[in-house]
């Protein structure tokens, strides 16, 4: 049985979770869940995204990290090895997930931080398409890659296959726009399940509102709801907001289509849509703009109208 | 452009928070040796040696 289970996760961690998020995907796009909002633009930066960190960015940091670790670490290789089981699961999935909802919360609290990021929200859409939409750099620098190639490194390999597994789970379903989780709000005998769970882990509801395209209708949430496997750490630092409810719309308010090499590669190619976040000249971040001096800019309107 | 400080703050705090969540479950692991007596970190391979081979 524990081979079987075993098996399960050797391959979701390889092939096993691209084919579900294919096959999500594919349902997601036979029910219409895109509304024609999937352009030729959001199409190609969607797919590259998809593929790149698979084939380039996740071989070239595993084979860095082998030929570094013994070189800087020579007599650390398994030196954790004897940890049991369980307490090394909780070890990693604390230090994996709690990393990652610092590296996701300091990109939209820090300002500077915040473009790196941008890509990941300005999708109009929830789903399979743009779960693994990134800018580049924001890939490159995960900081949990590091963390959990280490912890492999220092022995601790076999939990890191089980946590990396079910956190790609949870995250897979948080951004699914199969809404999973609503029969824990709606069918009594489950709701107690629900209460724990929406509290526990990230749900379809709690991640949705990050990706809102509004922060003020009492659904969204886009300035928190940081947390990825864990809703725990919204939960415990007060970022999250917790409503059973879905936005009405996703992305970002002040988004201008920009070419989809430059949302993957900024700031090594820049946009060319006037005003963009993304451009040579434009804001650091958009909705900090007022809306008067953005319109002003776009010369569309030379009145005050805030 | 700057984070504000109210901002800066709550950052602060959190990190420190953090900090000790980390350590949370390396501290209850030992904390659980202490009280089981166990010492894994003290099993060492054994090697089997077959003498009639």
């Amino acid at each position: 049985m524990i081979q079987y289970i075993e098996q399960i996760f050797t391959h979701l961690n390889t092939w096993g979770l691209p084919v579900i998020m294919l096959l999500i995907g594919i349902a997601e796009f036979a029910f219409g869940l895109y509304e024609n909002q999937w352009t030729k633009n959001e199409r190609i930066l969607d797919i590259v995204c998809f593929v790149v960190p698979k084939v380039v960015v996740r071989p070239f940091i595993a084979y860095v990290g082998l030929l570094l670790f013994p070189v800087f670490l020579p007599n650390a290789k398994n030196i954790f090895a004897w940890v049991p089981f369980w307490w090394g699961f909780a070890i990693i999935a604390v230090g994996d997930d709690l990393t990652q909802y610092w590296y996701h919360r300091l990109h939209h609290q820090l300002p500077w931080l915040w473009r790196f990021h941008r890509t990941h929200h300005s999708a109009p859409y929830m789903g399979m398409a743009m779960a693994s939409r990134q800018n580049i750099i924001y890939t490159i620098f995960f900081s949990q890659i590091y963390l959990t190639t280490t912890l492999v490194y220092l022995g601790l390999g076999y939990p890191v296959l089980f946590v990396t597994g079910i956190k790609a789970l949870i995250t897979t379903g948080a951004h699914s726009s199969i809404k999973w989780d609503k029969p824990f709000y709606t069918i009594k005998w489950l709701k107690p399940i629900g209460w724990v769970l929406e509290r526990f882990i990230s749900t379809p509801a709690t991640h949705h509102a990050h990706h809102a395209d509004s922060d003020d209708d009492g659904v969204g949430h886009y300035k928190g709801n940081f947390g990825n496997m864990f809703f725990l750490w919204d939960v415990i630092f007060g970022t999250g907001i917790i409503t059973r409810q879905y936005p009405s719309g996703y992305g970002i308010k002040h988004y201008k289509q920009e070419e989809w090499y430059a949302q993957f590669l900024w700031p090594i190619f820049k946009s060319r849509k006037e005003g963009s976040e993304l451009a040579p000249n434009g804001p650091m971040v958009g909705d900090a703009v007022p809306l008067e001096k953005e319109v002003i800019n776009r010369g569309l309107l030379t009145e005050s109208i805030v | 452009m700057k984070t504000d400080k109210v901002t800066q703050q709550k950052i602060i705090r959190d990190v420190l928070i953090s900090l000790v969540l980390y350590a949370l479950p390396v501290i209850l692991m030992l904390l659980s040796f202490k009280i089981t007596g166990q010492r894994p970190w003290k099993k060492t391979a054994t090697t089997t040696v077959n003498k009639n081979a």
